[in-house]
C-alpha cells in the first residue's frame, strides 16, 4: 500500500559508495547468505506445493474444466470453484471499485483538509480488520438479513429467477453475500490506495484546468483521473487479488457447495475457501487435489500482483515526468 | 450544443459576441450542474462506503462487549450440552496460543526480514532484484497458501504433526516479505550524507551499516514489523491447516494450540447459539488487539519524525 520512492538516483549513489568500500566483510557475507535463505524459503514454498500436488496433474482436464468433488475417491473437478472465484471477485470488484473511487475523490475534494489525515487513517485501520471478522459479520448479521428481507425483494424484480435462482431455495448464504462480504472488505484496501494515488496528482494540474474555466468535476474528470490512471488499475489489480484470494470469509459466507453456479443467490464456493473447508477432512489423492487447487491460486495471485505492481511503478515513472 | 464555426458569417460583431455569451452561459449552467451532481454522487458513495463498515464496528461493539469477562479471559473453553447450552467457558487456550504462534514467528521473521531488507536497500546485485520481486510477489500471495506450504513441509515431509511450530512457520513466511519490503524502505530512507560521514572517519562499511544506517533507521523498521504483525495475528488461514486445533494452556512449540481467529472460525460454524454469540468477544478482542498495534506503531513513527525534525 505504500509507493515506492524513487530508486533511480539513490541506485547510483549506493553504488559509488559500494565500489568505494568493496571489501568482502562478514557483514557482507552475512547479508547475503540471509537473502539467500530467502530466496530458498520462497524456492521451497512453490516446490512444495507442487511436489505434495503431483499426483493431481494425470488428472488435469478434470482440475481446471471437471464438474463435481467427490471426496474420498474423485473425481476431483475444480470447475466449480474456478467460476465461484471468478463471480465473486468480479461481482466484489465491480461495487468496490465504484464505490470506491467515488469515495477517494470525496475524501480528496470534498472533505474538510482538518478532517483528511483522520479519515484516512480510519480507512487504513479498516484495510487491517482481519477478514474472519468480516465473515462473521456476513454470516452471523447479513446471512438472516439477506434471507428475510433482500431475497424476496430482488425475486420480485422481472426475470429474477435467470440471475438469482427460483425462489424459495435459498438459505442466506450463497455467492452474492459473498460478493457483498468481498466487496466491503476490499472496499478500504482500494480506498487507501486510490486516495494516495489521486491526492498525489501534481496541484500545479488542477490548478491549470480550473484557471481555464474548467469546473470541479470537469478538472477531476480531464486532468485528475487520466493522471491517475495507471496508479488506479494499480489499485484495482492488488483489490482484485485480495479477494480471489480470500479464505475464511468466503468460506463461512458463500454456502460452501460444489456446484457450478450462475445462480446468484445460490450457495457456491470459491478455490480458497474450499481448500480451507475440505482439508481437515482430506486423504490422499483429496490433498493432492486441493494442492492442485493451491497451484491455481498461487499462479492467479502471481500473475495479479505482477502486473499491479508494474502499474504503479509505471505511475509513478509518470508523475515524475510531470 | 451550438458549434460556433458553423455558422453563417456574422457581418455584425455585437450580434456574434451576443451568441457566443448566450451559448457559453448555458453551457456554464450546462457544466456547473454536472459538476453538482458528480460531486454530490461521491458524497453518495462515501455514505455508501460507511454505512457497512460503521454498522460492523457497532454490531462488534454491541455483541462483544457483553461477552467478555474475567471466565472469558482466564478458562478453558467448554463444550455445551443439552443440559448446559450457555457453557461455553472461556478462550484462555487460544489466547496463549495466539501469543505464542506469533511469537515464535516473529522470532524466524524478523531477523531474517529485516537483514534482507538491508541487504534489499544496500545492495544493487542481481541476486537483490530478483529477491525484491520475489518479496513483492510472496508479499501479495494468498494467505491459505502459507498454510498448504507448512502443511506439506512440516506434516507431510518432516511428519511433525499438527503442532504450534508449523503455524507459527506459516505466519513466519507469511511476516517475512513484509518485514523485507518496509525494512529497505526504511532503509533506504536514510540521508546518505550519514554514510558518507561515517566513511570519512575512515569506518568499514558493516560499522557504517550497523551504528550508523540501521540506528536511523530502526523507527521505520519497527514500524514495518509491528505492521507485519499485526496482520499475522488476524489471519485465519494459514494456522487453519497445521496448528491442530488444541485445547489446553500450552507455551510448548511441539504441542497443538488454537489461536483466535480459529476459534472465531470454529465457533461461528457451530450450531450452538451461545457459541455463535461467543465469536462476537473474541472477535472484538482480536480487533482491538489489532487497532492498538497498528494505532500505536504510526503514532509511535509519527512522534519519532516530529523530535527528529
Amino acid at each position: 500500500m505504500v509507493l515506492l520512492p524513487d530508486l533511480q538516483q539513490h541506485d547510483e549513489e549506493v553504488a559509488e559508495y559500494n565500489s568505494a568500500t568493496s571489501s568482502r566483510s562478514w557483514y557482507h557475507n552475512l547479508l547475503v547468505a540471509v537473502a539467500l535463505v530467502f530466496t530458498l524459503i520462497s524456492v521451497a514454498f512453490v516446490a512444495t506445493i507442487l511436489w505434495s500436488s503431483r499426483s493431481a496433474w494425470s488428472s488435469v482436464s478434470t482440475l481446471i474444466g471437471g464438474r463435481g468433488w467427490q471426496s474420498p475417491t474423485g473425481p476431483f473437478g475444480g470447475l466449480a470453484m474456478i467460476v465461484g472465484t471468478l463471480e465473486t471477485s468480479i461481482i466484489a470488484l465491480a461495487i468496490a471499485v465504484v464505490i470506491g473511487l467515488g469515495t477517494s475523490i470525496a475524501i480528496v475534494f470534498l472533505i474538510p483538509r482538518r478532517l483528511r489525515t483522520i479519515v484516512a487513517t480510519c480507512v487504513e485501520l479498516l484495510a487491517a480488520v482481519p477478514s474472519i471478522v468480516y465473515g462473521i459479520w456476513g454470516l452471523l448479521v447479513l446471512a438472516p438479513f439477506m434471507l428475510n428481507t433482500v431475497d424476496p425483494w430482488l425475486n420480485s424484480w422481472p426475470l429474477a429467477q435467470y440471475i438469482f435462482g427460483s425462489p424459495g431455495q435459498e438459505f442466506g448464504t450463497s455467492l452474492l453475500l459473498a460478493a457483498i462480504v468481498l466487496a466491503v472488505m476490499i472496499l478500504p484496501t482500494f480506498v487507501a490506495i486510490s486516495r494516495e494515488v489521486i491526492s498525489a496528482v501534481p496541484q500545479e494540474l488542477m490548478e491549470a484546468s480550473l484557471s481555464l474555466g474548467a469546473t470541479r468535476w470537469q478538472m477531476i474528470r480531464e486532468v485528475v483521473l487520466p493522471t491517475a490512471r495507471i496508479g488506479l488499475f494499480g489499485a484495482t489489480f492488488l483489490s482484485l487479488a485480495r479477494a480471489t484470494g480470500e479464505t475464511v470469509a468466503v468460506a463461512l459466507v458463500a454456502g460452501g457447495v460444489a456446484n457450478v453456479q450462475f445462480h446468484l443467490l445460490y450457495p457456491g464456493t470459491s478455490i480458497a475457501s474450499w481448500i480451507a473447508t475440505e482439508f481437515g477432512e482430506a486423504q490422499g489423492n483429496e490433498v493432492a487435489a486441493l494442492m492442485a487447487l493451491g497451484i491455481l491460486l498461487m499462479v492467479i495471485s502471481f500473475a495479479l500482483s505482477l502486473v499491479s505492481r508494474w502499474l504503479v511503478n509505471r505511475q509513478r515513472k509518470v508523475l515524475a515526468m510531470v | 450544443m451550438t458549434n460556433i464555426d458553423e455558422l453563417t458569417p456574422v457581418e455584425d460583431g455585437h450580434e456574434m459576441r451576443a451568441l457566443i455569451r448566450r451559448t457559453s452561459n448555458n453551457q456554464r449552467a450546462r457544466r456547473v450542474l454536472i459538476s453538482r451532481v458528480m460531486m454530490t454522487l461521491c458524497a453518495v458513495a462515501i455514505a455508501i462506503a460507511i454505512v457497512p463498515l460503521a454498522l460492523l464496528v457497532y454490531q462488534l461493539l454491541r455483541r462483544g462487549i457483553p461477552v467478555l469477562s474475567t471466565t472469558f479471559f482466564t478458562k478453558l473453553p467448554e463444550s455445551p450440552s443439552l443440559t448446559a447450552p450457555n457453557a461455553t467457558g472461556g478462550v484462555s487456550n487460544a489466547i496463549i496460543g495466539s501469543l505464542a504462534l506469533n511469537i515464535y514467528a516473529s522470532m524466524m521473521a524478523i531477523p531474517i526480514g529485516v537483514l534482507a531488507g538491508v541487504y534489499l536497500a544496500e545492495s544493487n546485485s542481481k541476486l537483490a532484484s530478483t529477491l525484491r520481486v520475489i518479496a513483492q510477489t510472496m508479499a501479495g500471495a494468498p494467505s491459505i497458501l502459507m498454510g498448504l506450504f507448512a502443511f506439506s513441509l512440516f506434516v507431510q515431509d518432516i511428519k511433525i504433526g499438527f503442532t504450534a511450530i508449523d503455524g507459527s512457520f506459516a505466519l513466519a513466511v507469511l511476516m517475512l516479505p513484509v518485514i523485507a519490503i518496509s525494512s529497505e524502505i526504511s532503509v533506504r530512507n536514510v540521508p546518505n550524507t550519514l554514510r558518507e560521514a561515517g566513511l570519512a572517519l575512515g569506518a568499514k562499511p558493516h560499522k557504517i551499516s550497523m551504528k550508523v544506517v540501521l540506528p536511523s533507521a530502526l523507527t521505520g523498521i519497527v514500524t514495518g514489523v509491528i505492521l507485519a504483525l499485526s496482520r499475522a495475528v488476524g489471519e485465519t488461514a494459514p494456522v487453519l491447516l497445521v496448528i491442530g486445533g488444541g485445547y489446553l494452556n500450552t507455551w510448548k512449540p511441539l504441542d497443538p494450540v488454537s489461536a483466535l481467529p480459529l476459534m472465531i472460525y470454529t465457533n461461528a460454524k457451530s450450531e450452538w447459539p451461545s457459541l455463535r454469540a461467543e465469536v462476537w468477544g473474541i472477535a472484538l478482542v482480536l480487533v482491538v488487539v489489532i487497532f492498538v498495534l497498528s494505532l500505536g506503531a504510526r503514532l509511535w513513527a509519527s512522534r519519532k519524525q516530529q523530535v527528529r525534525n
